[in-house]
């Protein structure tokens, strides 16, 4: 009995071995990107889907009703994602990779655009883009570049800013050594410091503005290996060690560095404008004020792009339908009204606007800042060059290696994620 | 199954036995067929996956290398961090939840006012969703303005500067912390069920001899809840071993407070590196199925020489 038993297990393995080697007969290499063009949107019908998060301001569902208020032939649907980007990105990819034609306009985090269209899960939209270029803040445009080619319209974009606390700090500060000094004499600095691309972020910044890069300009050859990298790392792991920062921001994401600032506990805070609006329903409500990131190194202050962008997913049965909803996302008007509900604008013409300054104050300084902000290493293998960064910066932060070891540890494994096959 | 085992050891009869276990085997065929559908299948799938390399830059491209992922992932470091950090997670949270598990059964077997209640309430923590579990649990312990630092500092006690959560062993305690909050109860109540097919005459009769209460639970109660026991230390050992929303939440694995499972859904998933991926997947439940080999060897023993006795 006991031997029929093992038989019939190892019969049933082997047929299953069998039944995946037979089914795995995908080898085919990348297929070629289709291109679209700005007249295909033209008397497009039928119905588009939009993947993209929690539609957490509501802007989402208010662009999707006047879209079909205004077009009887089409009809948009919203599929709301989780709210972290992390489980968004698992979502999308695991439909792509079944290339299931559920999605057919993807709302991607400007730093998986690369990697979407590496992997041919994009319509290649160049002249589309061409024909807004000059509408977008040039910063938000750069995201959607990958091998000559543009992937995406920009929806909405993002840049940190430095919150400060009044009743402390008189002036708005001028560079990032000051920040430091300030908020070594004073209550700290709290920032993202987790070990996620939150530091990825953290660290870019002040790497942008010491005038370090990634990647090469043609994203072929890592440049993290330089003495820019290493200022920036003995920078900030000396932070955490002289008390400027607090060894608790190695577990902070923005929610919770933004509890802490607002809980009297931080002098100064890096965060997203997002806090803004929170901040000032807080006890620190008249205390704090913001500013766009001061320099470093004796160089100008420079941030990191964030933000959504519009890709065509390659399955859609749509494209058509899907160009036109794509294009009426970035139309001022939508854009002013996504504004108002505090998802900054990639059009510059909105930031004028007097409603949007009344809804958002800080409108013009968040413009100067997605300006002076650089989009991350465009490339299909971010995932893994964020995590070489994040985890050195990490090991940094907790006193752990050397910005030596760490400079060349994290040039390794980039290099060694660009030669994935 | 008992009665066809224990058919093989008697002599004589072989020609209807035989037919009888034919006849078995053939009934048996449509469940191990369902088996091997549920459960061989995604396994032996899982094995394939691990033996190529999939083009994380373009889907659908892959190649046969063998056991290079298995080389890869034994031979990092990090493979053997996390399971080092599994086993000693596994080692002391179902330790001190079969302690505690232990004593909480012991209450509840006793008869008191409220026991229904009280039986309900325990098992309120194992209701709970661990990721939630988990979420509160790291509030409680964040560093500026968690309960646990704020109590320490207003009561001027040491260590209201901790975190917690950024430290090895501290995060790993945390871990553990958790973990034993949110099942000990659920092991309670297995030991429960055990206790309760205890017959009361024994311990009557015991009493009578004049057994103390330490020496009628040392020869009456425990001998006869191992069976229950080792039900409880399996469940728990083989859940702890695959312990992924703990970490996941509290820590993200930082500071070496990776576990199995959760560079197995780093590199699937977050790297899309699904030979690799696979390979520690299939590590992964190696070590789970050798422990649990390793349980059924040396207790699963008393566990048969105990239904035997019975018979």
């Amino acid at each position: 009995m006991r031997s029929y038993l093992i038989s019939l297990i190892v019969i049933a393995g082997l047929a299953c071995l069998g039944l995946v080697a037979c089914g795995d007969d995908d080898n085919g290499a990348a297929p070629e990107a289709s291109t679209l063009q700005p007249a295909q949107a033209q008397d497009a019908s039928g119905s588009v889907t939009w993947c993209i998060g929690k539609d957490t301001s509501g802007a989402f569902t208010a662009a999707v009703e006047a879209f079909n208020k205004e077009n009887p032939n089409l009809n948009a649907d919203l599929l709301e994602l989780p709210e972290s980007a992390d489980l968004q990105r698992e979502q999308q990819v695991q439909r792509l990779r079944a290339e299931s034609s559920e999605c057919d306009v993807l709302g991607m985090d400007v730093i998986w655009t690369a990697e979407y269209a590496a992997a041919g899960w994009l319509y290649d939209i160049t002249p589309v883009v061409d024909q807004h270029e000059d509408e977008f803040i040039p910063s938000t445009v750069e995201t959607v570049e990958y091998e000559g080619k543009k992937w995406a319209l920009p929806y909405n974009t993002n840049a940190g800013f430095v919150y400060y606390r009044t009743d402390q700090v008189s002036q708005p500060p001028t560079t990032w050594e000051q920040v430091y000094e300030e908020a070594q004499k004073q209550d700290g600095l709290v920032y993202q410091g987790e070990r996620y691309e939150g530091l990825t972020v953290g660290f870019l910044e002040l790497l942008f503005s010491a005038g370090g890069s990634v990647l090469s300009e043609d994203g072929e050859t890592v440049e993290i290996d330089s003495p820019e990298a290493r200022e920036v790392l003995e920078f900030m792991g000396n932070g955490v060690k002289d008390g400027a920062v607090p060894k608790a921001v190695t577990t902070y994401e923005e929610e919770s560095s933004r509890r802490a600032f607002e809980a009297g506990n931080a002098t100064f805070m890096r965060n997203w404008p997002y806090a803004y609006a929170l901040g000032k329903e807080s006890a620190i409500a008249d205390d704090f004020d913001i500013a766009t990131f001061p320099g470093f190194a004796g160089n100008e202050g420079a941030g990191v792009v964030g933000g959504y962008n519009l890709g065509i997913s390659a399955f859609s049965d749509n494209p058509e339908g899907s160009l036109a909803f794509a294009e009426f996302l970035v139309t001022p008007q939508v854009q002013k009204q996504a504004m108002e509900a505090t998802l900054p604008a990639t059009v510059t013409a909105v930031y004028k606007d007097p409603k949007v300054r009344k809804a958002l104050p800080f409108a013009p300084e968040l413009l100067k800042a997605v300006e002076q902000a650089e989009a991350r290493p465009v490339s299909p293998v971010y995932t893994q060059i964020s995590q070489a960064i994040y985890d050195n910066v990490f090991e940094i932060l907790n006193g752990r290696i050397s910005p030596d070891e760490a400079a060349t540890t994290m040039s390794s494994q980039i290099e060694e994620a660009l030669e994935r096959f | 199954m008992a009665p066809g085992a224990a058919s093989l050891h008697r002599r004589g009869h072989r020609s209807v036995f035989r037919e009888e276990r034919r006849l078995g085997a053939a009934m048996l065929t449509p469940a191990l067929a369902v088996i091997a559908l549920v459960a061989a299948y995604p396994i032996g799938y899982a094995v394939w996956l691990s033996l190529n390399e999939y083009s994380v830059i373009t889907p659908g491209l892959s190649r046969f290398v063998g056991l290079d992922n298995y080389s890869e992932a034994l031979g990092s470091s990090e493979f053997w961090d996390a399971m080092i950090t599994t086993l000693v997670f596994t080692a002391a949270s179902v330790g001190l939840e079969l302690a505690i598990g232990l004593g909480m059964a012991l209450v509840m077997h006793q008869a008191f006012r409220g026991r229904a209640l009280l039986r309900a309430v325990v098992l309120v923590p194992w209701a709970i969703l661990t990721v939630v579990t988990a979420i509160t649990w790291r509030t409680i312990f964040e560093p500026e303005l968690g309960f646990v630092n704020t109590m320490l500092t207003t009561l001027s006690l040491p260590g209201g500067d901790v975190v917690w959560l950024g430290e090895r062993g501290y995060a790993l305690g945390v871990m553990i912390l958790a973990d034993v909050w949110k099942t000990a109860p659920f092991m309670a109540l297995l030991i429960l069920a055990g206790l309760q097919g205890i017959p009361d005459e024994l311990h009557d009769a015991a009493k009578v001899d004049g057994a103390s209460t330490w020496q009628r639970f040392r020869s009456i109660t425990l001998p006869l809840l191992v069976p229950a026991i080792t039900v409880a230390l399996i469940f728990r050992t083989l859940d702890a071993m695959r312990v992924f929303d703990l970490p996941y939440v509290l820590t993200k694995g930082a500071n070496g407070t990776e576990t199995l499972s959760l560079i197995a859904q780093e590199e699937l998933v977050t790297n899309r590196n699904t030979g690799l991926g696979s390979a520690l997947s299939v590590l992964t439940f190696l070590t789970v199925m050798g422990v649990s080999f390793l349980y059924i060897r040396f207790i699963g023993g008393n566990l048969r020489t105990l239904t035997e006795d019975e018979q």
